[in-house]
């Protein structure tokens, strides 16, 4: 980008009134100033078309400021940047509102929250949504809450569920159209899950699907008797938006209990599947099941990666999705339908996948009371740490875990508020620890590009970028630029703390940055001189 | 006014929590069973699956951070913990004391149940080189663990089995690391920490070390213990001698 365009963009954005619209959301793609959304565009991409940092000037990154929370919760989030404002979510469910530029706070939203508040995996949270002049944050005590982008004020609070019964929201929400598209976790909790879209004016909720469907709905007759109330099936993980076919593109979460699926017999739907939803109504319109009756967790809450492109000679509307059982898939995006798969890390329980892409079960891999070795572990190959695509180098890049677990199972009762799993899991073994990786699969044929192996496994997604730039991070505390065409490191740093959080670039002042979260601090980062 | 009657309020105090300080009254064989099964389904997770720890804090040394008596794990497991990851639950306070029951269970080596001679025991441990690698209240070396409460978190049997057996089960803090470096420098030490880039050791001269993967031309890791059996050396009435010291072991002021 030449610095005249940049000088320009930036004028034009320092003078614009602080509107996100849904014209600029679907527009997010071009927009490489900003961060608007989850995922930085509507097709899940996790890409940004800046080309300031590149593989031959990376080595001079440098950290620009540290904003360091409050929190002695995991920080998941990713931020969003408009106009100058970098938006954060600080855990369990506060807003904090930064200059871009500086790091320096403008105003900070605290949630107070009820005493007792029980999440599967920590009182964390993955972002927010911006819409207009407003941020919307969900909060682990199951409220969507709708903030003053300028102020910080609460706007209007609505109940989406009731937090007694295992209910909460750690999902970033989507603005959609005039919409706040927004899950809900609880999977371990026994929960019907669902997806809701509500009025961005009002909290009116416009529609609702459940994930779950009740007797008598389609896909009903995979359920027995009465494990649909408590079958699970949450949206934990934010989906993308197919804006030609105005379709909502969710992944949903395991079925409940999850390691004991002796009294939820068939293929429990919609759990682990990727749904298509109308936008307008929230019907379904389709959706693609990656294991049917799952009794070992795998989620499938994975962003949807949204590409047009050629398949076999001819244009085609894409859905390339690596899920948790470590198999990666293609999907036809008007229908569902699979195209292909192959396995992306080390799996012991499929033979593969048939030709409807659903899994050749191995036998001897269910959960017993004396425990199964299967691989992947209970973690999955990889989960709900984002993936990205480059549509320069058209590869698909994600953070992997090659490690197993041990399954157990054991009788439990359903008690509404308290765990409903089914035993426990040893989900890591001492002695036993697995490993992980960044890799490069070619979207087309799941084929292995390139890999580069970290020694723990890591929880941070990746960006990738215009400069051919894989950005990712580990527990190591390690924030690292790989080339996106060889995976070869070209610069790192350590941070200090775990990252659980997906990096973001945008730009301030004619200048990329890169931010991720790290330990319970906000880093961003620049080119040095 | 208001000084007049400060110490009314204190006293009344007083009486309230000496009358509402509660003990566990379900502690069955039949509660500890119940209790384990709930602990499986809710606790294990994050404290393990026989309390040994993970996430959360290990339960079966019978220490907790938060407070050890009755009322306290109560109100912990029911309520949860602010500022944790602890969340409390939605049960019943009979079902949460069976939970405590369980917990409680997993911290019973009576001290009484061990034969032997302790001081013999002693000598035992100060004449066959035990005390150049492990300490104990603070004297000793560091090359192996830290013996001072070792009889309160250790049954008899599983301390003979340590020293019969040492390779039965090595915690990763003792693996060993070993490089070989590019310019034939030779590395070894406990494994501290690794990452992707580095490892951290204490060496054998109980020095830090900090290496870079990149410098070295190879490495690995031996999960072999470095203690030596003591099957050989020691007798079985010096064997039942040394269990004796070692489950003698306790922290300042435990009465069991």
């Amino acid at each position: 980008m030449k610095l005249r365009t940049v000088f320009l963009a930036g004028l034009v954005a320092w003078c614009l009134p602080a509107q996100v619209t849904y014209e600029r959301l679907k527009d997010a793609a071009k927009d490489s100033g900003n961060w608007l959304t989850y995922s930085g565009n509507y097709q899940g991409w996790r890409y940004s078309p800046l080309d300031q940092v590149t593989r031959a000037n990376a080595g001079k990154l440098k950290t620009k400021w540290v904003y360091q929370m409050s929190t002695t919760h995991t920080v998941e989030t990713t931020p969003l940047v408009a106009d100058g404002v970098m938006y954060i979510s600080q855990p369990p469910s506060d807003v904090i509102a930064l200059d871009a530029e500086t790091g320096r706070q403008f105003w900070r939203y605290r949630r107070v929250l009820p005493a007792k508040i029980n999440t599967c995996c920590g009182q964390v949270n993955r972002g927010v949504a911006l819409l207009g002049d407003r941020v919307f944050v969900g909060t682990v005590d199951a409220h969507l809450v709708a903030l003053d982008a300028k102020t910080g004020e609460v706007l209007w609070d609505v109940q989406v569920a009731d937090y007694k019964t295992g209910h909460s929201i750690t999902v970033a929400p989507l603005a959609v159209k005039d919409m706040i598209v927004c899950g809900i976790s609880g999977g371990e909790y026994g929960i019907r899950g669902f997806l809701d879209a509500y009025d961005p004016k009002s909290g009116k909720r416009k529609w609702r699907f459940w994930t779950i469907p009740e007797p008598g709905q389609p896909g009903s007759e995979s359920w027995t008797g009465d494990a649909w109330k408590t079958g699970g099936g949450p949206t934990w993980v934010t989906g993308s938006y197919d804006v030609a076919q105005n379709l909502i593109i969710w992944g949903t979460g395991n079925p409940s209990p999850d390691w004991n699926g002796d009294k939820r017999p068939g293929d429990n739907l919609y759990s682990d599947s990727a749904i298509a939803l109308d936008a307008d109504t929230g019907k379904l319109k389709w959706h693609f099941q990656f294991v049917p009756h799952d009794v070992h967790d795998w989620d499938a809450v994975q962003v949807p990666v949204l590409v047009d492109d050629e398949w076999q000679g001819k244009p085609r509307k894409l859905v390339y999705w690596a899920h948790r059982g470590a198999f990666y898939y293609v999907l036809d995006r008007e229908t569902g339908k699979f195209l292909t798969g192959k396995a992306f890390a080390k799996q012991t329980w499929a033979k593969g996948l048939d030709a409807n892409g659903k899994p050749i079960r191995l036998p001897n891999i269910d959960p017993s009371p004396e425990g199964t070795y299967v691989w992947p572990g209970v973690q999955g190959a990889t989960n709900w740490y984002s993936p990205s695509y480059n549509p320069l180098t058209k590869y698909f890049y994600l953070a992997v875990w090659e490690n197993r677990s041990v399954y157990r199972k054991g009788d439990q009762e359903y008690s509404p508020g308290n765990r409903f799993i089914g035993s426990v899991p040893l989900i890591d073994l001492p002695e036993e620890p697995g490993h992980g990786a960044i890799r490069a699969l070619n979207p087309k044929t799941g084929e292995m590009i390139w890999d580069y192996p970290l020694h723990t496994k890591p929880w941070a997604g990746v960006l990738s970028t215009a400069g051919k730039l894989v950005f990712g991070g580990s527990d190591e505390g390690y924030f690292f630029a790989l080339d996106a065409e060889t995976g070869k490191e070209v610069w790192r740093m350590n941070t200090g703390g775990v990252i659980r959080a997906n990096p973001i670039a945008y730009m301030s002042q004619g200048k990329q940055l890169i931010t991720i979260a790290a330990g319970s601090s906000i880093f961003t980062f620049e080119l040095g001189k | 006014m208001l000084r007049y009657l400060l110490p009314f309020v204190s006293f009344s105090a007083m009486a309230l929590g000496q009358a509402v300080e509660l003990t566990n009254p379900r502690t069955s064989p039949e509660d500890v069973a119940a209790g384990a099964k709930t602990f499986r389904s809710h606790c294990a997770t994050c404290h393990g699956i026989r309390g040994e720890g993970g996430v959360g804090p290990a339960l079966a040394a019978g220490r907790f951070f938060h407070g050890s008596s009755d009322d306290a794990l109560l109100k912990n497991i029911s309520d949860g913990i602010p500022g944790t990851e602890m969340a409390g639950l939605f049960y019943s306070p009979d079902r949460v004391w069976q939970i405590i029951a369980y917990i409680r269970s997993l911290n019973q080596n009576p001290r009484s149940e061990v034969p032997g001679d302790i001081a013999a025991g002693n000598a035992l441990f100060q004449s066959n080189g035990c005390v150049r690698c492990h300490r104990v209240q603070g004297e000793g070396g560091r090359l192996g663990p830290d013996l001072t409460s070792i009889g309160k978190s250790r049954s008899a049997e599983n301390l003979r089995d340590s020293i019969l057996n040492p390779n039965a089960v090595v915690q990763p803090r003792y693996w060993v690391f070993e490089g070989a470096g590019k310019d034939g420098t030779a590395y070894s030490g406990f494994l501290l920490n690794e990452d992707t880039y580095t490892v951290q050791v204490l060496d054998f001269e109980e020095r830090l070390r900090s290496i870079n993967k990149s410098g070295l031309s190879s490495y690995k890791v031996k999960k072999d213990s470095r203690m030596p059996s003591f099957r050989k050396t020691l007798n079985d009435g010096q064997i039942t001698d040394l269990v004796a010291y070692l489950s003698s072991l306790r922290p300042k002021g435990d009465s069991e």
